[in-house]
């Protein structure tokens, strides 16, 4: 087993607090404790539904949002600690491609200047090397070199989407963090850009932190997924476990949610979840579990005791009660669960 | 490999799309004058007959004669001279005003916008104080300070007009930086420094030319103002603002002698202010402008598919429906071709398909709202026996609303932000249905309930804002549903909501058709949505229909290349890891399809005889491929 790359222990991230005169008010938390690690060259999974605190995890690790409280070891540097002013070798390491590709590429700017702008940077090379690095980097994301004296705005999204990744290739990071980044492209350019970070990974032996809403495309590519909800991790674990069976109800209601593309299997889902009476209760619960509101395996305890990460059979931690004593959660539950 | 063998996008023209007939005529005879202008600054010593100083005192006050062609002035100089001499002022005048203001204003405008704080603040404050005051007097009061004089004056004037390139520069830099790209250059590593200079700088670009343009016309306005009052170019000396003075003095005696300079300023600040704006215009990198194609087709070819069998539960009937749209200076592009389907009473159809497929078109189409640029070329749309496309404007705005519904995408922009969401299904009622103010609210709270939010009463008084994306939508639907329309359109409900909000709103529509019983048109790119909604399915590729079959059938046993191509790239469709099946290239965009079957370059089954257009044909299912019968396809998993 690889050594660990990023270790990510109790870290909280908010937004609009301010510290006036030593006073301090935390404003809204949308990181609230949550603790992950990657290894060299694994791709973790980072799922979740919108305000569920995935992106500010992203951003609080390539240093655009500060760190409230916690650690973020990256190669035994602690980024939390350094208030996002890292140093030029933790940046040449931690690299992005973010969502949307018509605004993550400067129009102004040609596909040589995007994809050399890292090298100029952070190397020394020359001008004559720089070009001859952007033509193999466009020949990695199959691109050819011809458009390298072109602007980002004669190109499709998936096209765009290959510039950004070539770009983010270019200093050859440790670790690429990749925010959505195909939910903003068509169904028949997802898979040629999953296959290609998938190809580029093996390749060149990166670490991805892969953010996305969907699990059924997090799990072609993860090693390890992680689930969260509302600012908490409520699952983790290797990503076919996760997957196919969920310790966590929430991860299962993630998946039951998912439209499936047999329309029969759709009907019986419909059925079944028309039995079941809908909760008006707030997303949000105040104490205890902060699924308990939605879930429905809410027990009496729920409402009193937060869980804590505890250990699930078959790999992973689940923050619920319903796995205590390393059982399967909820997918152990044979004759509760729907299908 | 896969998008490499394909050409861009876009391709490059010969000449920019810009560059019309209608353009031309404005940048030819901008151009012109401006030429003439630098001329006459360069060589006004050997093009002018007269020395501009030369005084004749007994040939003042002439009108136009041979041997002064525009007469002379109260000192019996040569107006033509001194017209030319004045360019020379004029071309001085604005560039060091206008370059002044640049140079201060730019790295002001982007040091503040970057930093913020109380740079900013206090920058602003100062600014706004210099610009709530009329830009003359501030001119007068720093000429009162550095004393009069042409250097002098345009120093006023480019620190006075620095202000609108400061104001500029900020409001791009506070837009720019947080886009995308600028938080990209933060990833990398690039200094606040090099982010300004090299990223964000460049987009400034666009709105600096319109201003640098403006400022010169404003300029040239300026120097003859202040010149006119006698604070600017001292006589003697030749400017258009000296020579407009004097005129003034000698109108009874010689009204022409304000002509040739009043003339000259008119030309020169309209020059430069119409080619200003052709140069905006014509920058477009930041903005998608379609390319008109290469070849101009007036329409595509299309092989007419047989007319539907008419069916007596058919609610809509779409036949043979065309929309054309004319991008910006270009020939008009089709969009959708040969459209053609039918929804029943109670039903529901997918129409599904990627972006550019032309589903969402379609949908408007039938409202009657595409946009200006489009207009519907060909086809029938009747509603329940009414041909919509036969209609009055007034007569489409009764169906809207009242017969045809639409929910849009996004709930939070679709709902006005100035009105309770309660209002916005009362107005709707008391509009179309004419019902009375009590009667329209009792009637928006029962619609607010049954879409299934909690505590009605309360909540149809709550502003869009307030409410989450979910309940934004299940407001939109109710108002969508307020007059039981005959056919409801849904473009995209559910692409802008999270997975588990997802499921609830399509059981809604499901529950809600049950019970209306309205036609369905659901537009979505995707395809496990459309299983779930959907009675039938219409798969869109390039502005026509390439499959239609009911749901069940289509995903078990889909009969077109790209609905199988489709099915097995969808995240759950295909399963393991990577490679994952993919359809090789991207969507052609609208201009730029294929003459015979549209998914030719990117079908694995191609053969010769794609190459002609290629009919909609079948019974109970329609396919839009010439191997339709033969091949044997792959279906979801």
């Amino acid at each position: 087993m690889s050594e660990t790359l990023l270790d990510i222990k109790d870290l909280r991230v908010s937004y609009g607090g301010r510290s006036f005169l030593g006073l301090r008010s935390t404003g809204f938390e949308a990181v609230k404790g949550a603790s992950l690690s990657i290894r060299a060259g694994e791709t973790l999974g980072l799922v979740g539904e919108s305000g569920s605190g995935k992106s500010s995890i992203a951003n609080t690790l390539l240093g655009l949002v500060p760190a409230a409280s916690g650690t973020m070891r990256f190669n035994g540097t602690d980024l939390a600690a350094l208030d996002t002013h890292y140093p030029p070798e933790v940046r040449r390491n931690i690299q992005a491609v973010f969502q949307d590709p018509y605004s993550s590429l400067n129009p102004s700017m040609t596909v040589e200047q995007i994809v050399t702008e890292p090298l100029k940077i952070h190397t020394s090379m020359s001008r004559a090397e720089r070009r001859e690095r952007a033509a193999e980097l466009l020949r990695l994301v199959n691109l050819p070199e011809t458009h390298l004296p072109r602007f980002p705005n004669e190109f499709s999204g998936g096209q765009r989407q290959r510039i950004a990744i070539a770009a983010a290739l270019a200093l050859q990071p440790k670790l690429i963090v990749l925010d959505e980044p195909v939910s903003a492209l068509d169904v028949s350019t997802q898979n040629q850009i999953i296959n290609l970070l998938y190809e580029r990974r093996d390749a060149l032996g990166i670490a991805y932190l892969l953010i996305a809403h969907d699990l059924a495309l997090v799990h072609h590519i993860s090693d390890r997924i992680a689930v969260m909800y509302l600012g908490h991790i409520v699952e983790e674990g290797p990503a076919d476990r996760v997957y196919h069976r969920p310790a966590h109800p929430y991860t299962k209601a993630l998946l039951d949610a998912v439209p499936l593309l047999d329309p029969a299997r759709q009907r019986a889902r419909r059925a079944a979840r028309r039995a079941a009476p809908a909760s008006e209760l707030p997303r949000m619960a105040e104490a205890g579990c902060p699924y308990r509101n939605r879930c429905a395996f809410a027990m009496e305890r729920c409402h009193k005791d937060v869980p804590t990460s505890l250990d699930v059979s078959g790999g992973g931690t689940a923050q619920c009660f319903l796995v205590e004593g390393g059982t399967a959660g909820v997918s152990g539950l044979k004759e509760k669960v729907t299908t | 490999m896969t998008s490499a063998s394909l050409p861009a996008q876009t391709t490059r023209k010969s000449r920019p799309a810009w560059m019309t007939p209608s353009t031309l005529a404005v940048v030819i005879p901008s151009v012109l004058v401006l030429a003439a202008l630098v001329v006459c600054a360069l060589f006004a010593q050997w093009l002018a007959p007269y020395d501009p100083l030369d005084q004749d005192l007994i040939a003042s006050l002439q009108g136009p004669s041979a041997a002064h062609w525009l007469g002379t002035d109260d000192l019996g100089r040569d107006v033509l001279s001194r017209l030319i001499y004045g360019s020379r002022i004029a071309v001085i005048a604005a560039v060091e005003a206008t370059s002044l203001a640049v140079l201060i204003g730019v790295p002001i405008g982007l040091f503040i916008g970057y930093r913020g704080g109380w740079w900013d603040r206090l920058t602003m404050r100062l600014v706004e104080a210099i610009v709530s005051i009329p830009g003359i007097m501030v001119a007068i009061v720093i000429i009162a300070i550095l004393g009069t004089g042409l250097h002098r004056a345009m120093f006023a004037l480019g620190i006075l007009y620095s202000t609108a390139f400061l104001r500029l520069a900020r409001s791009v830099v506070l837009t720019e930086r947080e886009e995308v790209y600028a938080k990209s250059a933060r990833v990398i590593g690039a200094s606040p420094t090099r982010i300004l200079v090299r990223h964000i700088f460049l987009n400034i670009a666009p709105p600096l030319i319109v201003q640098v343009t403006l400022t010169v016309g404003a300029v040239l306005l300026a120097e003859a103002g202040l010149s006119f009052i006698g604070i600017g170019v001292q006589p003697p000396q030749a400017s258009w603002g000296t020579m407009l003075n004097t005129a003034a003095s000698y109108m009874e005696l010689n009204p022409f002698l304000a002509v040739p300079p009043g003339l000259a300023i008119v030309a020169t600040v309209l020059a430069v202010n119409l080619l200003g704006d052709v140069l905006r215009d014509s920058i477009g990198r930041g903005i998608r402008v379609p390319a008109a194609p290469s070849t101009a087709p007036a329409r595509v070819r299309t092989a007419p598919s047989r007319p539907l069998p008419p069916r007596a539960d058919d609610m809509l009937r779409v036949e043979g429906l065309e929309v054309m749209v004319s991008p910006k200076g270009g020939a008009e592009v089709p969009v959708v071709t040969d459209m053609s389907f039918r929804i029943a009473r109670g039903e529901t159809l997918g129409l599904v398909g990627e972006s550019g497929s032309g589903k969402t078109v379609t949908g408007l189409a039938l409202m009657g709202l595409i946009g200006a640029g489009g207009r519907i070329t060909g086809g029938r749309v009747t509603l329940d026996g009414t041909d919509l496309l036969g209609l009055s404007k007034a007569g489409l705005e009764k169906v809207r609303g009242n017969d045809v519904a639409m929910v849009f995408q996004d709930p939070t922009t679709s709902l006005n932000p100035a009105y309770t969401v309660g209002n916005q299904i009362s107005e709707v009622l008391r509009v179309k249905q004419g019902l009375s103010r009590r009667a329209a609210w009792d009637r928006t709270v029962e619609l607010i309930d049954r879409v299934g939010i909690p505590r009605a009463t309360e909540r149809a008084q709550a502003y869009p804002h307030e409410l989450s994306g979910g309940m934004a939508q299940r407001i939109a639907i109710a108002r969508a549903l307020s007059c039981g329309p005959k056919l409801l359109i849904a473009d995209e409900p559910t692409t802008a909501l999270d997975v588990t909000v997802q499921q609830e709103i399509l059981d809604l529509f499901r529950d809600l058709q049950d019970e209306f019983g309205m036609a369905m048109l659901f537009v979505t790119h995707d395809l496990a949505v459309a299983a779930d909604v959907c009675d039938r399915i219409a798969v869109m590729y390039c502005g026509e229909i390439v499959e239609t079959a009911p749901v069940d059938d289509l995903f078990a046993n889909p009969r077109h290349p790209y609905t199988s191509g489709l099915l097995s790239a969808m995240p759950h469709g295909a399963s393991g890891t990577p490679p994952l099946p993919v359809i090789p290239g991207s969507v052609p965009t609208p201009g730029h399809w294929p003459e015979g079957c549209r998914f030719a370059a990117r079908c694995p089954h191609v053969t010769e005889a794609c190459a002609a257009p290629v009919p909609l044909s079948g019974d109970a299912r329609l396919i839009r491929c010439v191997r339709a019968d033969e091949l044997v396809l792959e279906a979801a998993q």
